[in-house]
């Protein structure tokens, strides 16, 4: 009889292990569950495009627009944005007159946390559609969203890499393994990304998607990733690595591809689904925000400016543009007049928040006009100073502007990079990135720091890692100089 | 004598039940007597004769009849088939049956005068008779152990004293001991009752046992089992179901207060349904829940609720066990007239057996059951009132127009009604625009009423040998003593049925109690306002409307508190708490048992904010709405147990093996709409224009173990005590989801040794015992080690029109259980036959594994996850209890008990504290509940202002908050102590219960309401310790001068000057009961009436400045004062 009860108990705690196994939160979702359906697998990939566009978690805006954005950080950072008086925010300070502090906690709702934080989402689809052998999850989902989660993961990457210099390389969810990471060296985050974006190239669809992952019947929304934005990427990440025989390679399939991109008129386009976009992020944000984020906080009201909108263009970036620059014209605001009138980015015209229901703008974020100029300047570098003179020549002519006269390597070179200046200012922070690329930083940044009250030294170029992740990552180092 | 009740006779109704357990019970008594004084029982009434050989029965019974006017009942027995010899004279019906029937194979039964007959089944004692008189010589000894109802007791211990010839008995209570030599002593004894020696003979007949009068032989309840403070190993306290029915409360919680060494209660507030948190030996877990484990009839409960986010004001009752803080005490919705005892286990051996669930000790609560015997019905009024017991002490309209007038001087303002004033001009609505002269006590206005108690209950219990039921009902009404109509009504129903069948080896158990309570409430604690100025306006306008007293703006003056009678909250609760029990005896002393559990909390809420609610400058942007919570958290338990007892050479072995399945639900959801058509309209969620939802929460929770017990007794001197638990849980990674759990203890009491008797012939009891062991805690909430994905929401045009997933917290598969190591040293001591009991425990429970919120480098990710650290926390406790029986006369007696409590709180291990997120909360060594202060400086005799000593030693009046809070204080209680007096004088009874509690808390001097002489639309008066402000250069004082700016800090608040001594003794409890002489309660019909006066909180003695030392909190409605005046009748 013992026996008997004996056995019974046994075989009760044999299907303990069962037991105790539940199934996930019905109001939450799990990495198992969440890539083992189109659905839900689509909705975390959507997720981090949201996020991308207006990140809740970190306040308003993200490192993709707004008042935390990188087009902030390092457009105040360069000569390009100036920062109002009355900002008194420590960070936005700090950035202005290149005065950054390891410190200061107030850097937590800026670049490195939330870019880390994509990139570990990223990683977990990564891991999620890559484990999974769920039927329920359909080899052509499956196949774009491994792009896009590889494409994001170069993006963020590149702008961590050209922020911060050398960065722990993570490509895994285990906090076992990534609270431990020292930094990698630029070359290998440079060659993890370019891996990325080769992957991406094949897995992304060529077509723009819809939230189902079908093509558009009708006109495209340009919000999803594609093929042709993973070679956009990779054109560029060949330039900064000086492969320009590649980033030439890149950038001509995309300028080839006519069909679906061409050069629109200055005032058309920052416009959703512009023809000139090769990726865009549709805006998403609570409390009625419909346009842009980079529209509201870049266009100074008529009541002034206040803690929001408190940026306006740098003077050594209004005196560069030629006269007849329709971009000058066309792109920048102006507030006040006579000698107190300042100058104010203005590709985005939607800056009211909380009134009208048309989306109008989506947030540029790779688009066709630099194409042509990393196109010129790889030219340029190969000594093809004709093609590189024509497609310079492509970009004038759009503004409105006569060709160029740059004939020589030299000459063709610094056309480019005043033409970046002026094409591509206010957007992602291209200018700082620019003159860290191509050395002109120091001597730059060493007349300009002074008059914003700063002072410059060569350090500055790379921001500093937070003190606090430091102190919890011991392998970490911190940048020098800080 | 081989009557036996015959049970299988079926009673559909209870007056027939009645009758047949009377007549047990006069029968059994009359054989008690038979047997123990060994006198002939003479029945008066009939005396009998019968001469008979070979005569048919039926020929004879007819004769009996003849003679005595008895009836027999004979079914289908043909009574002709028996012939029989039969030859007495004059004897009783008894005796003359007895004979008849002596060699035929029948049995009879008297009912009244009928005899029923029917076949004989030969009983155990005649089969085991048969069997051992063909092995042994000596005298066989047999008879049966019942209780004072007469019921069979199983699994008594039947000893032959001096040997290891002992048995137990069965389940209908019948022993043999065989091979007794007929000299010898026979000892029985069953715990919880007195112990009985007989001289051996072949039949000891039925043999009633008496409840044990002293408190080391009351039974009480262990988990799965039961035992007695005598031999128990464990640290374990009680409390009986009349010390609960003593004190006029309706949360059972508020009823253990000062009770129980050990255990500390603390209310968050006074108000219907309000929070309270229990902490048993201290707070063992850093960021994790501390709450004990609950068990009703043997199924947890619930120790908090989810919180639906209207329920803030109810007040904190802990957190941890979901992942925001909750609010309430589930325990509201449990009756406190439906408990039949509370048992408190504090150390490894009482609770290592409950494994991951337990380390913060284990409250397990037994619900009242039926008992056999005459229906009895119990009714119970009681009507009390309810007041706060003490208003603190502010300033009135003169002093306060004379402290902002003073602030404004200071300050070098002036008075101004513009709203909009810049200096030298301020803002000074209560000055410029209020009435000056119209005076209000705030206090007394808010909380200055009387709540209304009242309290029926009515039960009905009774029951035969083989089925009890106990059914009772209690409505309960309480008031507020806030203005404005709110209370709390709860009705509840309780029943219980236990069955048995006839061999008494099978028996069922069903519990249940149900409980529906609407509890109405002002939306925010009225308390919160009674620091308003006492000039402030009056709160309604001729018509009836909220007065905002607006200013020349045309906004309001003030924050009129009224809005919150307009906007209140709506609490309905429906709880069940059921469960049943079957238990089965396989073979004397193996019992197979299982319980199965089910518990339902449901909450609806709702508060509303209605258009009234909202000041005028509010208006043109407010719009009304209301918010709607659910919860629900329902749990089912299905735990079977093998239970084997038996005598082994000198000792006697108790072994349990044990599983638990368990799964709880919960559910909660909080919706929330705004812009309805009108006011009226609140209660319609369809009226809004917009709605929300603030808030869902959907998880569950699984559980399961193994488990077994092993208890050996050896000359009722040396105890054994050991358990093991395997269990799993759903909140744990899958690297971690299992573990074992363990306790040794072992008990001696030497006061059983021969040389201690002769030693120390006063010492009537004495035992040491000790225990060491490991529980667990899981309060972390469910799916912790999950990575979760997390909808997108709020977006007002969804990316793609998707709203996309979110996950910021990354897989964790090694998250488990906080570890607490428990050891528990302690002497009882018995003097004067056990009337004075001391007791001494000394308890060190050391939790290590500490579930935090660990902090990873950003670039993991994810900013914290929960996780185990490397922090131990050390509690230790000393606890003594005094229990004295100090005077029992026939008339009069008087007792005492005494409990007292040191307790220690350390925080022994932090890896890597200075460098962490906690470095400012804890420090090693120190208590975790630690206030790091400025050290307070006094008053700047030329400035007016508040000066700190500052790291340097040096004074300062900007200390700095990081480097300059070097005292460290902690609010943990010092100790803290109970002591109960009963005195009975024949039908009266005196109880009286204080409470003492040493403890530092935040003072309400410098930790009222911001700086004094600043004007706060929500109250700005002060207490009037305020006075002694400094006024001008040279005065020396601690408090600094008024300021009306509000530039200045109010530094002393968080110095040592702002925390004083919150010692209190209060008047817990005293109860008086006066129970009329049974002549005249009878002449009444009743079996029983008396009156009863109970009062709650009466008194409290403290020099703590402010509302009350136990809330603390100025803006809290404090632990009301009860009186209650009750009857109570028994029918």
């Amino acid at each position: 009889m013992k026996v008997t009860y004996m056995f019974i108990f046994l075989s009760f705690f044999s299907a303990c292990k069962k037991f105790t196994e539940v199934p996930p939160p019905s109001t939450t979702l799990v990495q198992s569950n969440v890539f083992s359906t189109d659905a839900t697998a689509i909705g975390a990939l959507t997720g981090l495009l949201t996020q991308m566009s207006n990140n809740q978690s970190f306040g308003s805006g993200s490192f993709a627009t707004g008042q935390l954005s990188v087009a902030v950080s390092a457009g105040l950072s360069a000569d390009e944005l100036t920062l109002w008086s009355g900002q008194s925010n420590s960070s936005l300070v700090g950035y202005y007159q290149n005065n950054l502090s390891a410190a200061n906690t107030s850097l937590y709702s800026d670049l490195w946390p939330q870019l880390f934080s994509f990139i570990f989402q990223a990683n977990s689809a990564i891991e999620g559609l890559t484990g999974t052998n769920s039927s329920s999850l359909t080899t052509a989902t499956k196949q774009q969203l491994l792009g896009e989660a590889k494409f994001l993961r170069a993006f963020y990457y590149f702008y961590l890499t050209n922020v911060y210099g050398d960065v722990p390389l993570i490509t895994t969810t285990d906090y076992t393994i990534t609270a431990k990471l020292s930094r990698a060296p630029q070359s290998a985050v440079y060659q993890q990304i370019i891996a990325d974006l080769k992957d991406a190239q094949t897995l992304l669809s060529p077509n723009y998607l819809d939230s189902r992952l079908l093509k558009y019947t009708g006109t495209p929304e340009r919000v999803r990733p594609t093929s042709w934005a993973a070679s956009s990427l990779l054109a560029r990440v060949y330039l900064y690595t000086s492969d320009y025989s590649g980033a030439a390679i890149q950038a001509t399939a995309v300028i080839n591809n006519s069909a679906q991109f061409s050069l629109t008129s200055l005032n058309s386009t920052f416009l959703a689904n512009s023809p000139e976009a090769i990726w865009q992020l549709q805006p998403v944000g609570a409390n009625n925000v419909i346009n842009t984020l980079d529209g509201y906080y870049f266009t100074v009201p008529s009541t002034g400016f206040d803690d929001d909108r408190s940026f306006y263009l740098n003077p050594t970036l209004i005196s560069s543009f030629e006269s007849g620059d329709g971009r000058f014209a066309k792109w920048v605001g102006v507030y006040g007049s006579g000698s107190s009138a300042v100058y104010y980015p203005y590709k985005y015209k939607q800056s009211a928040i909380g009134t009208g229901s048309a989306q109008t703008e989506y947030l540029m974020v790779l688009r066709l006009a630099e194409q042509y100029l990393i196109r010129a300047e790889a030219e340029a570098n190969l000594n093809q100073t004709g093609p590189a003179i024509s497609d310079l020549n492509t970009i004038r002519t759009r503004a409105g502007l006569l060709n160029t006269t740059a004939t020589t390597q030299a000459t063709l070179l610094t056309a480019i990079q005043h033409e970046r200046q002026v094409e591509l200012f206010s957007e992602w922070g291209h200018r700082w990135f620019d003159l860290k690329r191509t050395g002109t930083i120091d001597p730059v940044m060493s007349i300009q720091t002074p008059l914003k009250g700063g002072t410059w030294s060569s350090y500055k170029a790379l921001f500093p890692i937070l003190n606090d992740d430091i102190k919890a990552d011991p392998s970490l180092v911190q940048n020098p100089g800080y | 004598m081989n009557f036996s009740t015959n049970s299988t006779a079926v009673h559909c109704c209870a007056r027939p039940a009645l009758k047949q357990i009377l007549l047990v019970m006069k029968l059994t008594t009359l054989m008690l007597i038979i047997a123990l004084v060994q006198a002939s029982a003479k029945e008066g009434f009939s005396q009998i004769t019968l001469h008979a050989n070979h005569a048919p029965l039926a020929t004879v019974l007819q004769s009996i009849k003849q003679q005595t006017g008895y009836v027999f009942v004979t079914g289908d027995i043909d009574l002709n088939q028996q012939q029989i010899d039969v030859n007495v004279k004059n004897v009783s019906i008894d005796k003359a049956l007895d004979a008849c029937f002596k060699n035929v194979s029948l049995d009879y039964k008297i009912e009244d005068k009928t005899v029923f007959i029917k076949t004989k089944e030969p009983s155990f004692i005649d089969k085991v008779k048969e069997a051992a008189k063909s092995v042994f010589s000596n005298i066989d000894v047999t008879g049966r152990i019942l209780d004072e109802q007469g019921l069979a007791i199983p699994s008594a211990t039947i000893t032959v004293k001096g040997t290891t010839n002992a048995t137990i008995t069965d389940a209908k209570g019948f022993f043999i001991l065989r091979g007794v030599d007929d000299k010898s002593m026979i000892v029985i004894s069953v715990i919880g009752y007195e112990k009985r020696e007989f001289s051996a003979k072949n039949n000891l007949g039925d043999i009633k046992l008496v409840i044990s009068t002293t408190k080391l032989d009351e039974v009480h309840i262990i988990p799965y089992g039961e035992s007695t403070q005598r031999y128990s190993v464990g640290n374990i306290a009680s409390v009986s179901a009349k010390e609960i029915a003593e004190q006029p409360v309706s949360n059972v919680l508020q009823a253990l207060e000062g009770r129980v060494p050990g255990l500390f209660i603390t209310q968050t507030n006074g108000l219907n349904g309000g929070g309270i948190t229990v902490r048993i030996q201290g707070v063992s877990s850093l960021l994790a829940g501390s709450d004990p484990l609950y068990v009703i009839d043997g199924v947890p409960f619930y120790s908090q609720l989810p919180s639906t986010g209207n329920d803030a004001l109810l007040g904190y009752s802990g957190s941890g066990g979901y992942s925001n803080t909750s609010y309430g005490s589930p325990f509201s919705f449990l009756n406190p007239n439906d408990i039949e005892s509370i048992e408190v286990l504090k150390d490894a051996d009482a609770t290592s057996i409950y494994g991951s669930r337990a380390a913060a000790g284990a409250i397990l609560i037994a619900t009242k059951k039926g008992k056999a015997g005459v229906t009895r019905v119990d009714f119970n009024l009681q009507n009390g009132w309810g007041t706060v017991p003490k208003l603190p002490d502010l300033l009135n309209l003169q002093q306060y127009l004379q402290m902002r007038r003073e602030g404004l001087r200071n300050d070098n303002l002036i008075a101004s009604g513009n709203p909009n004033a810049t200096a030298p001009f301020k803002y000074a609505p209560d000055l410029m625009i209020w009435d000056t002269t119209r005076s209000t006590n705030w206090a007394k206005t808010f909380i200055g009423g009387t709540a209304q108690n009242r309290n029926m209950s009515g039960s009905i219990s009774g029951g035969t040998a083989t089925m009890q039921y106990l059914v009772g009902i209690t409505d309960r009404h309480n008031t507020t003593v806030f203005p404005g109509d709110f209370n709390d009504q709860t009705t509840s129903i309780h029943f219980n049925i236990s069955s048995q069948s006839a061999n008494q080896k099978f028996k069922l158990q069903f519990s249940g109690s149900y409980l529906l309570d609407n509890n109405k409430l002002p939306a925010t604690d009225p308390t919160s306002f009674i620091m308003l100025p006492p000039d402030a306006p009056n709160p309604y306008n001729p018509d009836g409307s909220l007065n905002w007293s607006v200013n020349s703006a045309g906004s309001s003056t003030w924050s009129n508190p009224y809005r919150n009678i307009v906007s209140n909250y709506t609490s309905k609760t429906n709880s069940l708490i059921s469960n049943a029990v079957l238990s089965y005896e396989i073979m004397p002393g193996l019992i197979a048992k299982s319980n199965f559990g089910y518990n339902n909390v449901l909450t609806n809420d709702f508060k509303p904010v209605p258009l009234s609610y909202y000041a005028p400058e509010q208006l043109k942007s407010a719009l009304n709405g209301a918010s709607y919570g659910t919860s629900n958290v329902n749990s089912w338990l299905i735990e079977p147990t093998l239970n084997y007892h038996k005598r082994i050479g000198h000792g006697e072995l108790d072994f349990l093996v044990g599983g638990t399945v368990q799964e709880n639900n919960l559910s909660s959801q909080t919706v929330t709409g705004s812009g309805y058509p009108s006011d009226q309209l609140l209660q319609n969620l369809s009226g809004a224009s917009t709605t929300a939802v603030r808030q869902t929460t959907i998880s569950q929770y699984k559980y399961d173990a193994v488990y077994a017990r092993l208890n050996y007794r050896l000359f009722d001197k040396y105890i054994v005590e050991s358990s093991i638990r395997r269990d799993g849980s759903s909140r744990f990674g899958p690297a971690n989801e299992f573990n074992d759990f363990w306790s040794v203890g072992a008990a001696w009491i030497f006061s059983e040794e021969s040389i201690v008797k002769k030693v120390l012939p006063m010492l009537s009891y004495g035992k040491f015992k000790a225990s060491y062991g490991t529980t667990g805690n899981d309060q972390i909430g469910d799916y912790q080690f999950l990575n979760q994905f997390y909808p997108i929401s709020g977006n007002s045009i969804p990316y793609q029109g998707l709203g996309g997933l979110a996950t910021y917290s990354p897989f964790n598969p090694h998250l488990q259980w906080e570890e607490t190591n428990k050891q528990s040293y302690g002497i009882d001591l018995g003097f004067v036959k056990d009337r004075i009991l001391l007791g001494v425990v000394y308890a060190s429970n050391e939790s290590s594994n500490q579930l935090i919120n660990y902090s990873l480098p950003s670039t993991t990710g994810v900013t914290s996850l929960t996780a185990n650290f490397p922090a131990t926390i050390r509690n230790t406790s000393w606890e003594f209890t005094l229990s004295t029986f100090d005077i029992k006369g026939k008339d009069f007696s008087w007792k005492t008990n005494i409990n007292l409590t040191i307790p220690k709180n350390t925080l022994v291990r932090f890896d890597g504290l200075a460098s962490s997120g906690y470095a400012f909360a804890y420090k090693i060594g120190q208590p975790i509940a630690l206030s790091q202060l400025y050290n307070f400086g006094g008053v700047n005799p030329q400035t007016g202002i508040s000066s700190f000593i500052d790291a340097n030693g040096n004074l300062t009046s900007t200390p700095s908050s990081t480097r300059d809070r070097n005292i460290l204080v902690t609010t943990f209680p010092k100790w803290y102590a109970g002591l109960e007096n009963s005195l009975s004088y024949k039908g009266f009874h005196l109880d009286v219960l204080f409470q003492f509690t040493s403890q530092i808390a935040k003072n309400n001097i410098f930790n009222t309401v911001g700086v004094p002489g600043t004007f706060y639309p929500t109250g700005g008066n002060q207490l009037t310790t305020v006075l002694d402000r400094w006024q001008k250069p040279g005065d020396i004082t601690d408090i600094q001068r008024y300021s009306a700016s509000g530039s200045l800090t109010n530094g002393a608040g968080i110095s040592n000057a702002g925390i004083s001594d919150a010692f209190f003794c209060r008047l817990k409890n005293a109860s008086l009961s006066w129970q009329f002489p049974t002549s005249w309660s009878n002449k009444l019909g009743m079996k029983s009436f008396s009156l009863s006066a109970q009062g709650q909180n009466l008194l409290t003695l403290s020099r703590f400045k402010g509302l009350d030392p136990e809330t603390l909190v100025i803006g809290s409605l404090p632990p009301l004062r009860m009186m209650t005046l009750g009857i109570q009748a028994q029918f």
